[in-house]
């Protein structure tokens, strides 16, 4: 039999700002479900960016941090069960860039139509991750 | 007993994202003409907006034409199986197939785009789905199990129900019914299974509960390809696709489940890696078989009308079907694409007993666990088998790896 060729998607293919569809949607309201049972120290309160998403990469963002503290809280439970000291577990920070930019933007024009709100914080975004 | 069930120590199902039947290998009858597809030439038509006539066209794109995600929700595959003007509360409805296009229309009110619900793939265009098709088991009256969308129909492959849900929200299930997974694990003898997820980014569709609760059953579609390497594979595989375009470590990731928009050549190049991680090791090509399979038909067309089913003991009341009558689960949802691979299967293997999604957990729980007491839904315990169980009498009329001496001339691809 002869070895048979198998065409590759084009590298266009890729689109990570496709618009969600409904079953990426779904897919993120499941792992919110998920999340919300986890203990309070692995969620990440993110309830605002899961209603913002827009775009297949930013689900896939959720998604994957969900899916990490998900195994982080499983890995941690088993060293307990075996008497061994927690490891730090750093509070999960999910880069929201679409949000915290449109967020610095309107910031921005706020400070410039009204100096006196400059320092004044956002209180639906979280710092950026270093 | 057939030496190929005898040696059969690995079941590994994957399965992809929306695509019917008629649209992915419909063009095999031209081929084959046991294969029920379409040619040209053949009766079936839809009726478009105006009431004229829609054939099907071999003219599906890889990506790009399929936009907006055409609606496969409980009451668009309603009008889709049962035609317009149909009435859910109306008893003895019989399908007729004829209402995909005007499904499709009722999205964009576009005459010309609805039209593209009826296209499907010329042979040429699906080298690797084709091909299996050709040289394995193909099943021509494989359904999905819920006229309706993806999370209930993966539920039923791991369930053998939906637990009464027929829409995409989460699914807690009963204790009383266990995973296919979890039967097999604790089983006495214990087996083996794993959910191989394609990567943490893509995760699990529909059992977010197990991984959250049994995450020991989880591992990644690189993990697959190890096991496979190392002759590690566990009993049972249950493989998912990656359902988004992402960055991963190794750069840029395209989908390859085949959910439209997504590119259906990137599925092709998935399906064959999967196929040849098996091949290449020896002794796992000869005792393993799989089954590819698509978890619903996702809108598109086809043919074959769905047919009825035993009822499940769960309903979906009339607010959750969106048709205002209950659904008992008593028939069965749009054909889909599946294929039985193994070098024990005959080439050019049709096979027409009727399946659906809990044919799955029905032959896996046969196989590895034999005969098992605890509670199965309904439509399960009626549901076939694809697969005879090892150490019985076995019918040969039923049994897909019927051959004598191992086939050495299965396809490779360069995948």
């Amino acid at each position: 039999m002869v070895l048979i060729r198998v065409p590759r998607p084009p590298k266009s293919a890729y689109d990570p700002d496709r618009p969600v569809g409904s079953l990426l949607k779904s897919q993120v309201e499941h792992m919110r479900e998920a999340e919300s049972k986890l203990p309070l120290r692995y969620r990440h309160e993110i309830e605002t960016y899961v209603k913002a998403v827009r775009t297949e990469g930013e689900a896939a963002r959720y998604i994957q941090a969900v899916h990490k503290a998900i195994q982080q809280a499983h890995e941690e439970a088993d060293r307990e069960r075996r008497g061994l000291k927690p490891a730090p577990t750093p509070k999960p920070v999910i880069e929201i860039a679409a949000v915290a930019d449109e967020a610095a933007e309107r910031k921005s024009n706020s400070a410039r139509k009204h100096p006196a709100a400059k320092s004044q914080k956002s209180p639906r975004t979280k710092p950026r991750k270093k | 007993m057939p030496p190929g069930l005898d040696r059969l120590q690995h079941i590994v199902v994957l399965m992809m994202e929306n695509r019917s039947f008629d649209h992915m290998l419909g063009s095999l009858k031209a081929v084959n003409p046991k294969i029920d597809g379409y040619v040209d030439g053949d009766a079936y038509t839809n009726p478009d907006a105006n009431n004229n006539p829609v054939k099907p066209q071999p003219s599906a794109k890889f990506q790009g034409q399929l936009q907006p995600d055409p609606d496969h929700h409980f009451p668009a595959v309603d009008l889709q199986i049962f035609g317009k003007g149909s009435d859910p509360t109306a008893n003895n409805r019989q399908p007729n197939m004829q209402g995909f296009v005007a499904s499709y229309f009722n999205q964009q009110r576009n005459l010309a785009h609805s039209q593209m619900i009826m296209y499907y793939f010329p042979k040429e265009n699906l080298p690797v789905l084709t091909t299996l098709a050709l040289e394995f088991a193909v099943f021509n009256r494989w359904f999905s199990s819920i006229p309706g969308p993806t999370i209930c129909n993966r539920a039923f492959a791991h369930y053998g129900t939906s637990f009464g849900r027929v829409d995409l929200n989460p699914i807690y299930p009963p204790e009383t019914i266990k995973s296919v997974y979890t039967r097999l694990i604790h089983n006495d003898p214990k087996r083996t299974a794993k959910v191989y997820y394609y990567d943490t980014t893509s995760s699990t569709m529909e059992v977010a509960n197990l991984l959250q609760n049994q995450p020991e059953l989880f591992g990644t579609y690189k993990q697959f390809l190890q096991d496979c390497d190392n002759g590690d594979l566990p009993d049972y595989s249950f493989i998912e696709p990656n359902y988004s375009d992402h960055q991963s470590d190794s750069g840029a990731l395209i989908a390859n489940d085949q959910h439209p928009d997504h590119n259906v050549r990137a599925g092709e190049v998935f399906i064959a890696q999967v196929y040849q991680a098996i091949k290449n090791n020896p002794q796992l090509w000869e005792s393993t078989a799989l089954l590819i399979t698509y978890d619903e038909h996702g809108g598109i067309f086809d043919h074959v009308p769905p047919p009825g089913c035993v009822a499940d003991k769960f309903k979906a009341d009339g607010n959750a079907t969106g048709v205002g009558v209950d659904f008992h689960f008593d028939r069965l949802g749009v054909r889909v694409p599946t294929i039985l691979i193994s070098p024990w299967i005959p080439a050019g293997t049709v096979e027409n007993r009727v399946f659906d999604h809990a044919s799955i957990p029905a032959t896996i729980t046969k196989f590895f666990v034999g005969n098992y007491s605890a509670d199965r839904s309904p439509r399960e315990i009626a549901a076939d088998i694809f697969i005879e169980p090892q150490g019985a009498a076995v019918d040969p009329a039923r049994n897909l790896l019927s051959l004598d001496m191992m086939r050495a001339d299965c396809p490779d691809f360069d995948a």
